[in-house]
């Protein structure tokens, strides 16, 4: 047998023609992404000057970022709102993509999948600013409410506040906490639910014990793919959110476009993302157990 | 025609084939038959250029094929997925690999024409690729490959996707059309009756290694080693040993028969020592009726299972003296009684029918 | 029955999802400058207004140029990355595939300022070349996404099979593998077109002084006056991404049917 080295096997090997091909993709992302990530993590430790950035290494912005109690309420809060917003997305989506995997004709899903993914790709902005015309003093909701008697004078509580966040984006991220789900349903295999029947359980016992652990990498996959991007919304906070509805983005919009103080906003920007992940990080451990198992 | 030479094949640490030396010849139908995993479609890939060598070579008509890509080659391929072109029709798929023959309009279609008719598509031409039934892909899967008039058709597992009745009728028009074409075939499989079937020659492989070269009565009659036999239709084994060898022959008290002579050509690759084993196919023993005239090859047996097929019976009986249980086979005659489990009976086998392995 | 209240459910969902849709046309062709209810009147004056906004214009047109510079080049970088990860097994693959796809789930506003930081920083001028380098960023994954499925269903063996009788590389490349995928191609063109042609706060951060459409869009929301007009656009826009989402669909899904494959469903 001939002695051949590590380099000449792989550059035989499928693996650098892959690598290779992959790599005009992976080089625009490290320098259009990785570059500048890296870039503001390395900003949020500088100093910020009236005109330029200052090379000083500092801890100042980090600082006044979690004990300014401007940007701490703000961060606190958008973390709730994203809580809530993930909690009420992915529970309204849940029985729909029950619905789509299990009592819909096979025929028929790529039709619904359809119908919920349309509003999705349809003009954000202004889809955000019809439910400031929907919840708002003399919107729909409260016109609808007054109209049938419920209620004398209009709601107030569900325009310009959290509340008015929470459900304009849980109607934006909807599609995307349901796909997931979706996914995982289907692949649940039909005859172990029969099994589950077969062996005397009811359906709804069947469902506890053999459907819902078997769709949880779906509802896991769901709740990070609505729960990561929520937190960082600027339009939604921006236009329904009023006052008490600010956000971190807009935050870090402020300090990036208003007061050009670099440092501050990328100390706000990497903190709230080190949140997002340090959360992240916490759900996917104590879901670990569902997540097991055979990979499919 | 085609010879290997030690070539040898590795997927990172994994050594895939561990030196293939063997020479197929031309006109010949060959088949490389083994279990998954043991490197004969890796094998048959390397004569196509779709995978290359680490060490050793590949020679068709005594050229080397190192460097030469697989669209160079003078080899065609049957796919095992057929790989039939979707988006086009039965006669673009069939002329595909004419587009660069520079042919006529004309002498393109009659070329295809001809090819579908041997293949008995005449008239499908026009049909989209991807309206066909597992058998009528399988057929342009071979118009495609034989219009090129290649010096060898590589035949990765052609059958495998097709039902049981459409596989027999393939192997049938597979065996008809190598004739007919007279050029090499290179078969891959799994199933040792296909190859039994269709080949002159069947190399069979184990983890990367031909453990057996030989035409299917050889295979079959004499299998070089108890893996090959086991591979290769059923076999019965029992526990022997060799008491002397002379002159070409061989003593041996085997369990169940007591002592036997074997040929050396009943022991292949065979070298002194005193552990061995004795095999024999079913066919070769016969359960002796009461008053049917005795052997000096006869052993009592009792039977412990009784299996009926119709037109054979299988019962898997005890040897006297034998710790396993052995099988035959016994084609039914009419008037004859299929046996009972737990009757005792007398057993003889035919000359040549024992096989000693080491 | 059970799945009669699912339905139930599931229909009360898709009203909620539409609601502002089915909410939009309704005052883009209600006769009145102020956004509530009771509607005053059937009139398309808003139409003939935004035909006539000088602004808008500018705005659209600065969208399109980068609407299809980012479908055009996210799409081939989603080709060689698809056919890269469905074709080929190397090292690393997880954690390259992971930073390209990161942009699916980072929010867009760090995207944006980062991207905003380094141009700066090297002295870029802002303008729509800007916004086309960070809507190139995020429409990739979603063109990657299309394209594997695009590139999974495609068999091997078709290659394999063209290049066994006689086909070049490239030849192979064009004669079986772009006809088999060309569907999953434009099903990706018209997903990025659409992405980048909504997209907001990239643009907001990146454009400079060449607004978008979305830019130019947010900025009249704050005068009240000029609500209307941005209702008939969006009515113009949710039409138009209906009908290029339609048709995306439609040639993903004979994308699949062509290779034989079986459909798995939505986009994502």
């Amino acid at each position: 047998m001939i002695k051949r080295s590590r380099w000449t096997k792989f550059r035989e090997s499928e693996g650098a023609t892959g690598l290779l091909m992959l790599s005009p993709t992976a080089l625009y992302a490290i320098l259009m992404l990785a570059a500048p990530l890296g870039t503001i993590i390395l900003y949020s430790f500088l100093t910020d000057g009236y005109l330029e950035i200052i090379r000083d290494f500092t801890m100042a912005n980090y600082i006044e970022a979690w004990t300014n109690d401007l940007y701490r309420s703000v961060m606190i809060r958008s973390l709730g709102v994203s809580m809530s917003v993930t909690f009420v997305t992915v529970v309204l989506a849940f029985p729909i993509a029950y619905f789509v995997s299990f009592h819909v004709e096979p025929s028929k899903k790529s039709l619904w999948l359809f119908l919920i993914t349309i509003p999705f790709w349809t003009s954000y902005l202004i889809r955000v600013f019809l439910w400031k015309v929907i919840l708002g003093y003399n919107g729909v909701v409260n016109s609808g409410l007054m109209g049938v008697g419920i209620i004398d004078e209009p709601l107030t509580f569900i325009l310009y506040n959290v509340n008015s966040v929470v459900i304009t984006l849980a109607h934006a991220y909807a599609p995307f906490a349901i796909l997931p789900i979706f996914v995982a349903l289907e692949k649940i295999d039909r005859s172990l639910l029969e099994a589950g029947q077969d062996l005397g359980e009811s359906k709804f016992v069947t469902f506890c014990r053999v459907t819902l652990p078997l769709a949880m990498p779906g509802v896991v996959a769901s709740v990070l793919i609505v729960f990561i991007p929520t937190i960082g919304d600027y339009v939604t906070p921006q236009l329904v959110g009023g006052p008490e509805g600010r956000m971190v983005a807009n935050l870090i919009q402020l300090q990036y476009l208003k007061l050009d103080n670099y440092p501050l906003g990328s100390a706000i920007a990497v903190s709230a993302m080190g949140i997002v992940t340090l959360v992240s990080l916490v759900f996917l451990a104590l879901t670990r157990r569902y997540l097991k198992g055979p990979k499919g | 025609m085609i010879a290997f030479q030690d070539v040898h094949k590795y997927y990172g640490d994994y050594h895939a084939l561990r030196g293939i030396t063997a020479t197929i010849r031309a006109g010949e139908f060959f088949s490389l038959l083994g279990p998954s995993g043991c490197g004969k479609t890796t094998l048959l890939r390397t004569i196509a250029g779709f995978e290359g060598i680490s060490s050793g070579a590949v020679m068709i008509d005594g050229k080397n094929m190192a460097g030469v890509p697989a669209n160079k080659r003078p080899t065609n391929m049957v796919f095992q997925s057929y790989a039939i072109f979707p988006h086009l029709t039965v006669a673009e798929n069939v002329g595909f690999g004419l587009r660069r023959a520079g042919l006529s309009k004309d002498e393109m279609a009659k070329r295809v024409g001809d090819a579908l008719e041997m293949v008995g598509l005449a008239g499908y031409g026009a049909r989209a690729a991807h309206a066909l039934s597992g058998g009528q892909r399988q057929r342009v899967a071979l118009a495609r490959a034989l219009i090129l008039k290649p010096k060898v058709l590589l035949l990765d597992e052609p059958l495998s996707a097709l039902d049981k009745k459409m596989r027999e009728q393939m192997q049938v028009e597979l065996i008809r059309l190598q004739r007919q074409v007279g050029i090499t075939f290179i078969l891959v499989t799994h199933d040792q009756e296909e190859a039994l079937v269709m080949s002159d020659r069947i190399a069979v492989m184990f983890e990367g290694e031909i453990a057996q070269l030989a035409d299917p009565e050889t295979l079959y009659r004499r299998p070089s080693s108890r893996r090959v036999a086991d591979f290769i239709g059923t076999m019965n084994f029992l526990p022997a040993k060799i008491l002397s060898e002379a002159g070409g022959k061989i003593e041996v008290e085997a369990e169940g028969f007591g002592r036997a002579t074997v040929e050396a050509d009943q022991a292949p690759g065979a070298a002194s020592g005193d552990g061995a084993a004795v095999g024999f196919r079913p066919e070769t023993l016969t359960i002796l009726f009461e008053g049917q005239q005795a052997t000096d090859r006869e052993a009592t047996a009792v039977i412990e299972e009784v299996v009926y097929f119709g037109d054979m019976t299988y019962y898997d009986v005890r040897l006297d003296g034998a710790k396993t249980s052995t099988r035959i086979s016994m084609r039914n005659v009419f008037g004859r009684p299929v046996l009972e489990i737990g009757a005792k009976t007398r057993i003889s086998w035919s000359p040549g029918a024992l096989v000693l392995f080491r | 029955m059970k799945g009669g209240w699912f339905k139930v459910y599931a229909l009360a969902y898709l009203l909620f999802l539409y609601a502002p849709i089915i909410i939009l046309p309704m005052f883009a062709f209600n006769d009145a400058t102020v956004i509530a209810f009771p509607l005053s009147g059937f009139s398309t004056r808003w139409f003939d207004e935004m035909m006539q906004a000088p602004a808008l214009r500018i705005a659209l047109k600065n969208s399109l140029i980068i609407a299809v510079s980012a479908a055009v080049i996210s799409t081939t970088l989603g080709i060689f990355a698809a056919r890269a990860t469905t074709r080929y097994r190397f090292p690393a693959k997880a954690g390259i595939m992971g930073l390209i796809m990161l942009p699916l789930v980072l929010p867009e506003i760090i995207v944006a300022v980062s991207l905003l930081v380094v141009l700066l920083g090297l002295g870029v001028n802002l303008s729509i070349f800007t916004v086309i380098l960070g809507h190139v960023l995020i429409c990739t994954p979603f063109t990657i996404a299309i394209l594997s499925s695009a590139f999974q269903s495609l068999d091997q063996s078709l290659e394999e099979a063209a290049y066994d009788l006689g086909e070049s590389g490239p030849s192979t490349f064009r004669l079986i593998i772009l006809p088999l995928v060309m569907p999953g191609i434009i099903s990706s063109l018209l997903i990025s077109f659409t992405i980048s042609l909504d997209e907001f706060i990239i643009a907001f951060f990146l454009a400079g002084t060449e607004p978008t459409l979305p830019v130019y869009i947010f900025s009249q929301f704050r005068f009240p006056s000029s609500v209307p007009v941005i209702m008939a656009l969006g009515t113009v826009l949710v039409c138009l991404s209906i009908l290029l989402l339609t048709i995306a669909e439609y040639f993903r899904r004979r994308g699949i049917a062509k290779s034989g494959g079986k459909d798995t469903g939505g986009f994502l």
